[in-house]
């Protein structure tokens, strides 16, 4: 378990200097994950004038969509697709730790280039939390980055089936931006739609951590909601695993 | 200008063939554009269950500027995308902008519209589909028809022209990959321009006119031609295309090549 870890981090390093060059590509990739929740700030602005937990709920988005961001479609597909894939399979190492690594490294940059915008923005336009809810909120962001990244890893291995992976992400984008809190909290969808998305794993992937930070989901609710994102953790670990090895069995590569 | 036409035509043809041989692609071009849509209207249906205006737009309203709005992403998605994504990095850096360099036809022409994604246009059908929702039950005036198609025109000619001005960059800055950040950018369009605080909203207008993509056009079809409105579009496409064509034509003084 040490070794994984040294050999997380010596990827999380060598990532984050690969990508320090790109650092105008790294904000527009902020701006790429802040823009729907920015267009859902102004749609609810409209919808509900006046409301200052409107603009806390999608400022705090803003900070969680930035923090959360999964790419493995583009740093670990392509590689599928271009066969060097095979160079991390002769690895003695599991070939995750290198889309983890990118991906901490990529989630590093775009915190350190997103979040003081997004807390300046939150701050001028108004937004407001308690302190003790911001920190009840840290363990449901965290668990929204291990799932967003486990979700993103099993829809980035279906590079092993087809070559349309980009378009099957951007599907669970979409399932994820509708029912997880982006296009608009969970607590305005209507009844039975709401009941659905608090069960599915979008909530707890983007719209738990902002729901939680400004006081939306307290105590019990907020236990049980923490409680079924790490249910989710769990049966996706299981079925990323299930997916990498049927994958890597299919998975056949010519020339050296 | 027959000549380019039939080039355009070839080049579609050829994409269309191209894209007709991979079957399984076609259900998931097919499948996404249906769920984008679906996902647009869900988002105006969320939208109006809390609300009976959109700063200002009704629910048919605002399924008219959706419908636009799908018709124009997926003329971009068609004919835009495939050529100017990446640019930077496949046209500059890797040297393909030499091929069409060499080839007896406009190279802005080949490097903008040579090939397409004729998939996409389903998502542009999808959106008329969206739009005669809208306007079942509140028929347009013809003279409201005209005036949406012409602005509709001068929202395609904006959006082909600030797509090239991006990739154009790359002519001074080859690392700067501004696609990405165009798509994100082109979903504020979605919206009607009036939701959007002032210094955002003067930007959607003036500096990158979105506003142009959906909102105008679909105010021409909800309240007839505004002739304001209608000069300062042909005014806005006329002088995004000249900007387009200059900086591609500086661009190339400056270009270098990359291959040998």
């Amino acid at each position: 378990m040490r070794r994984i870890l040294r050999l997380t981090a010596l990827r999380v390093r060598r990532q984050f200097l690969d990508w320090s060059g790109t650092w105008w590509f790294t904000i527009t990739l902020v701006a790429n994950e802040s823009l729907v929740p920015l267009a859902g700030l102004f749609v609810w602005s409209a919808v509900f004038p006046g409301d200052p937990r409107v603009v806390s709920y999608f400022a705090a988005l803003i900070a969680v969509q930035i923090m959360t961001a999964s790419y493995e479609n583009h740093t670990f597909s392509e590689t599928v697709y271009q066969g060097t894939v095979s160079h991390e399979l002769l690895r003695p190492q599991p070939v995750v730790i290198g889309p983890i690594g990118e991906n901490l490294a990529i989630r590093l940059w775009m915190a350190l280039f997103g979040l003081p915008p997004a807390v300046l923005a939150g701050f001028l336009l108004g937004a407001t939390y308690r302190p003790a809810d911001l920190l009840l909120a840290l363990p449901a962001l965290a668990g929204a980055a291990v799932l967003r990244f486990l979700y993103t890893w099993i829809l980035a291995l279906t590079a092993f089936w087809t070559e349309r992976v980009h378009a099957v992400v951007t599907f669970g984008g979409m399932l994820m931006a509708l029912l997880g809190g982006a296009v608009a909290p969970v607590s305005l969808l209507p009844g039975p739609w709401r009941t659905v998305a608090q069960a599915l794993p979008f909530h707890a992937m983007l719209g738990l951590p902002a729901d939680i930070a400004i006081g939306a989901v307290t105590g019990p609710a907020a236990v049980a909601a923490l409680g079924r994102g790490l249910a989710w953790i769990a049966a996706f670990t299981v079925l990323a695993a299930v997916v990498w090895r049927s994958g890597a069995r299919r998975y056949t590569v010519v020339g050296a | 200008m027959r000549k380019l036409a039939r080039l355009f035509a070839a080049g579609f043809s050829m994409s269309l063939r191209r894209t007709l041989t991979f079957r399984t692609n076609l259900l998931f071009d097919v499948a996404l554009a249906v769920a984008g849509l679906l996902s647009s209207l869900a988002t105006v249906l969320l939208v109006f269950t809390h609300t009976d205006h959109l700063a200002g737009w009704t629910r048919p309203e605002t399924f008219m500027l959706v419908g636009t709005y799908e018709l124009l992403t997926g003329v971009k998605a068609a004919f835009l995308d495939p050529n100017l994504a990446w640019f930077p990095s496949r046209g500059i850096r890797e040297g393909t902008l030499d091929t069409y360099l060499l080839q007896p036809a406009p190279s802005l022409f080949l490097a903008s519209l040579a090939t397409a994604a004729p998939l996409a246009l389903v998502q542009a059908v999808l959106g008329l589909g969206v739009l005669g929702l809208g306007v079942y039950g509140h028929p347009p005036s013809p003279l409201g028809v005209a005036a949406w198609l012409l602005l509709v025109l001068a929202g395609a000619a904006v959006t082909w022209a600030l797509g090239v001005l991006l990739a154009c960059l790359a002519f001074w800055a080859p690392r700067l990959e501004l696609d990405v950040f165009y798509n994100a950018i082109w979903q504020l369009a979605r919206y009607p321009v009036g939701i959007y605080r002032r210094p955002l909203r003067l930007l959607l207008t003036y500096v990158i006119p979105l506003a142009l993509i959906a909102t105008t056009p679909a105010a021409a079809l909800l309240r007839g031609p505004q002739p304001a409105a209608l000069l300062t579009a042909a005014v806005a496409a006329a002088t995004a295309t000249a900007l387009a064509a200059t900086a591609w034509r500086l661009g190339l003084r400056r270009y270098t090549g990359a291959t040998s």
